[in-house]
């Protein structure tokens, strides 16, 4: 683990601002998920603290659960493109990278081999954060191509079924019949098919959820990295509704995700038998490690 | 010699120091209002803008911040040394080059995407930026020369930089302890009595208290604020 | 194959300077496509990315072959040009040494993209070999793309022959890492003209290469969880509408194209200069790059054994453009012909703007769509010019 980025040059420990300092001594740099991860999240130094998102945004409320997720925050990189999400993720304290239109999943292959030729012997963990324009439109191509060849990165879209950001345009997401900017007499066709698409295209993890459960969300995100290291490309489609848009209420945000739960975001989760290998594989290693610790604090108690 | 580049403000959009035609020094040289002159040269008059100009302030980038590198504790060490013997020097780091969001605190540290508000807020006449990769120095340095009238000197550990009134280029620690000498010295010759103390500690804001917090706290913001369920907001603008 | 398990090379690395101007060469005949490759293989280059367009895709299947023998750590066919260009400037980000190429309509398609490596200091080296702009479809030589990468900020340097393509591809990497440069160089050459052609190039031995990319002598940290900041984002989001935010766009411009004049230096340390002056005492000069210039370079030739005084400069560097250069060797010219592979005269068009007495200049000749330029074509203009009769019929 190579934390010595993101430890402070002795001397210049006190003069450094203080939300620096509490994120090297308090962050989840280098913590499991125990001590740092979403069940501790509005209690430990988070990745993402502050952002720009609209009240009563679910977007970025599952955007501080992937970033409380990662299992290795110093070693991750996320990729985005335009759109709402990336007001939030570029605000967490984990190098982000933002190029063009929809090429989030193309910057991610280059990103991804190129830590591999670099660093053989570590697990760099690549994530695309992208919405569902940038992941189903406009970057469809580099999406579909990402997945095709086998990338070994996650790809994770958050799928408000609208453009948000531009202010509110159908998307290939949308379901049929909104009516939206640019869709001014509803949606003629329906939502595109993601995870078949994923499927199709040899995703080896794919999850379609709405993000009502923080833990299983959690163990979810945690899983598509994991696969993605060993195995090939993984794929959340994740309901991030858009309140504002959708002129959800924001105290319904919650009630909106539990009934699209059981509709179009019912849950699904796929995986081939080479990923299922691996996530018993690191679930039952994390388990272990989970019991060492107790009985060593038990110890340490007595 | 003709000073191409001086202190600002230069303006609303001023032109680069390159396309001026300010070169980079060679090696072995450095660079002081953008023409090519002894290291020592430009090192005394950046001494005795340190000295002599109000609010003198270093600026330590992530270079330097961060223990990354083997001679990264000797480089801030020097830095540190070089800081204690200029009178009332303040010490604000630039710890990151993400635009801050919600917004600075400019006492605590400054940031390369604004970095004159930094530099205004704390009146900053001279300064020196050490241990900021080039692309954010450059940056830094050309919005600072372009919008305030601060004196900047560039410590740079590649070639150096053209918007700064002072560059030094191919920093190691030892050039740093020579800028130190030098500080020392100059500050002699001016009649300076002043005994090596560090600076004081980062004074960032302390922690927003949530609970204590009323909607004036909030400013011209608060026209904004939601109000809870229930809750009566009587005056609005 | 994994990267790791890939065949290592017994190679000997040296700098740039020794690699360009000293190491023994040795006389091949090759084409422009093989030039542009081997000096690929020369560049401990790790990674390239492919994607076919002609005349463009001799150059990345020989670079391929090439990494097939083990000269470069990581290669693939991506998607389009899109995906391509965006690659890069993902793989950039992780502190590595980049190579890719494309034509005409595929450099367009991946404009976006490379529009964006300056701004994103991405140090990657383009090989552009030119080719007609669709409609109507013609898969032919014309360097009329070249008229948009110019304003992208990157490097470009156009190579007139099979020597410059490898001595220019080989210079642009190590003029691209510079750590005052870091931007894009692009090197240029026409489509089937040079690449497809065969041209005699002294060339360094295989088994001497250009020393690893340094991913931390850099204007900006590598995004690889081992250089500090811990939250870097290199490319700050400024889209907020206020003048802070506006700034830093502006300045963040400012410093690519400063970037790119800070080439100039090293155009001359490793190229002997932007510019190349042939009969320096001319009355009339025939300016011109690429394939075009030695179509010039056959016109002055022509025009000295008749006694004429023509002269040639031969422009190395579009970006960063040599207007001083041109100017001092054009001062006292009394006409200046420029040739030229496209029907827009981007070229005509620099050398007014960087001249004072722009009406000097005569717009051509060009020709384009693939056609070829005769050196009649410039002698026709160099008579005009010296107000000679002749009865030269094309």
């Amino acid at each position: 683990m190579s934390m010595k980025y993101i430890t402070p040059a002795e001397t210049f420990k006190k003069y450094l601002p203080k939300d620096y300092v509490e994120l090297v001594d308090y962050g989840p740099f280098g913590k499991s998920q125990e001590e740092a991860g979403p069940g501790n999240m509005g209690q430990f130094k988070e990745l993402l603290e502050e952002h720009p998102m609209c009240s009563g945004c679910w977007m970025a409320y599952f955007i501080r659960v992937i970033f409380a997720a990662l299992p290795n925050p110093e070693e991750t990189v996320t990729l985005g493109t335009a759109g709402c999400g990336r007001l939030a993720i570029s605000q967490a304290a984990v190098p982000f990278i933002y190029g063009n239109y929809g090429d989030q999943n193309a910057m991610a292959s280059g990103l991804t081999r190129a830590f591999r030729l670099r660093f053989p012997e570590k697990h760099k963990d690549v994530i695309t954060i992208a919405g569902d324009g940038g992941t189903m439109d406009i970057g469809f191509s580099m999406t579909m191509h990402s997945w095709i060849r086998g990338e070994k990165f996650t790809t994770i879209m958050l799928d408000n079924e609208v453009y948000g950001n531009t202010g509110g345009q159908e998307s290939g997401m949308s379901p049929q019949g909104a009516v939206l900017k640019m869709a001014p007499e509803g949606k003629k066709f329906g939502k595109m098919p993601a995870t078949d698409l994923a499927k199709a295209a040899g995703c080896v993890y794919i999850v379609r959820l709405s993000p009502t459960n923080i833990k299983k969300a959690a163990q979810i995100i945690r899983r598509a990295i994991f696969v993605a290291r060993e195995v090939g490309p993984t794929f959340i489609h994740a309901y991030t509704s858009c309140n504002i848009e959708y002129s959800i209420p924001t105290e319904e945000v919650f009630k909106d995700a539990k009934e699209k739960e059981k509709g179009r975001f019912s849950f699904d989760e796929y995986m081939t038998d080479a990923a299922r290998e691996v996530i018993e594989r690191v679930e039952a290693e994390e388990k272990a490690a989970r019991k060492a610790r107790k009985e060593a604090m038990k110890a340490g108690a007595m | 010699m003709s000073q191409k580049v001086t202190v600002g403000p230069a303006g609303y959009m001023p032109k680069s120091a390159p396309s001026m035609g300010v070169e980079l020094a060679p090696e072995g040289q450095a660079l002081l209002y953008g023409n090519c002159v002894s290291e020592e040269e430009a090192m005394r008059d950046a001494a005795r803008a340190m000295l002599t100009r109000d609010n003198p302030t270093i600026f330590p980038g992530p270079q330097v911040l961060w223990d990354w590198k083997e001679d990264v504790a000797q480089k801030a060490e020097a830095i540190l040394e070089l800081a204690s013997e200029i009178p009332n020097c303040k010490i604000i780091p630039m710890p990151d080059y993400r635009p801050k969001y919600p917004k600075i605190d400019v006492k605590a540290e400054i940031n390369p995407n604004h970095p004159n508000l930094t530099i205004l807020d704390n009146k900053i006449k001279a300064c020196i930026f050490v241990g900021v990769h080039c692309h954010y120095a450059n940056l830094s340095l050309r919005m600072i020369r372009g919008g305030t009238d601060c004196y900047t000197i560039a410590l740079c550990a590649y070639m150096g930089h053209e918007e700064a009134m002072a560059s030094i280029r191919d920093l190691h620690a030892e050039d740093i302890r020579k800028l130190r000498d030098i500080v020392i010295e100059e500050r002699e010759k001016l009649g300076i009595k002043w005994t090596a103390k560090m600076p004081p500690q980062n004074p960032s804001l302390p922690k927003e208290e949530f609970e204590t917090l009323n909607a004036a706290d909030y400013g011209e913001f608060r026209s904004l604020l939601m109000p809870r369920r229930g809750e009566q907001v009587a005056e609005v603008e | 194959m994994s990267p790791n398990t890939r065949p290592k090379l017994e190679k000997r690395l040296v700098d740039a300077k020794y690699l360009l101007q000293e190491a023994p060469r040795e006389k091949h005949f090759i084409t422009g496509a093989q030039a542009m490759a081997e000096a690929v293989k020369r560049a401990s280059v790790d990674m390239a990315i492919a994607y076919p367009i002609t005349p463009q895709s001799e150059v990345m299947h020989l670079v391929g072959d090439i990494y097939a023998q083990g000269h470069i750590k990581e290669y693939y066919r991506a998607e389009e040009e899109l995906g391509t260009m965006s690659a890069i400037a993902g793989a950039s980000r992780a502190g590595v040494r980049l190579f890719t190429a494309t034509s005409g309509p595929g450099l367009l398609r991946g404009l976006e993209a490379i529009a964006a490596w300056p701004g994103h200091r991405v140090p990657a080296v383009l090989g552009v070999l030119t080719r007609v702009v669709n409609a109507p479809l013609s898969i032919q030589p014309d360097n009329v793309e070249m008229a948009y990468l110019m304003h992208c900020g990157a490097v470009m340097l156009h190579a007139e022959n099979q020597q410059d393509t490898f001595d220019m591809t080989l210079a642009a990497f190590a003029i691209a890492e510079k750590v005052d440069v870091y931007i894009p160089v692009a090197v240029a050459t026409e489509g089937f003209f040079v690449t497809h052609a065969k041209g005699y190039v002294d060339m360094t031995a295989e088994d001497l290469a250009l020393e690893e990319f340094d991913p931390v002598a850099a204007p900006v940290p590598a995004m690889d969880n081992e250089t500090p900041p811990a939250r870097i984002q290199r490319d700050a989001p400024v889209q907020k509408s206020n003048f802070m935010s506006y700034l830093i766009h502006a300045v963040w411009q400012q410093e690519i194209w400063d970037s790119n004049s800070r080439a100039m230096k090293y155009i001359y340390e490793y190229l002997g200069g932007p510019i190349e002056v042939v009969n320096p005492d001319a009355d009339v000069f025939v300016i011109a790059s690429g394939c075009a210039a030695a179509q010039g370079r056959e016109a002055q030739r022509y025009a000295e054994e008749e006694g004429l005084s023509v002269g040639l400069i031969k422009v190395r560097a579009i970006r960063p453009f040599p207007t001083k250069e041109i100017c001092d060797a054009t001062k006292n010219a009394k006409a200046i012909i420029v040739p030229e592979h496209n029907a827009i005269g981007w070229l005509c068009k620099e050398v007014k703007a960087a001249i004072p007495n722009g009406g000097i200049v005569t717009e051509g000749p060009r020709v384009f769509g693939g056609m070829t330029l005769p050196v009649e074509l410039i002698m026709v203009e160099i008579y005009d010019a010296l107000g000679i009769e002749h009865n030269i019929k094309l």
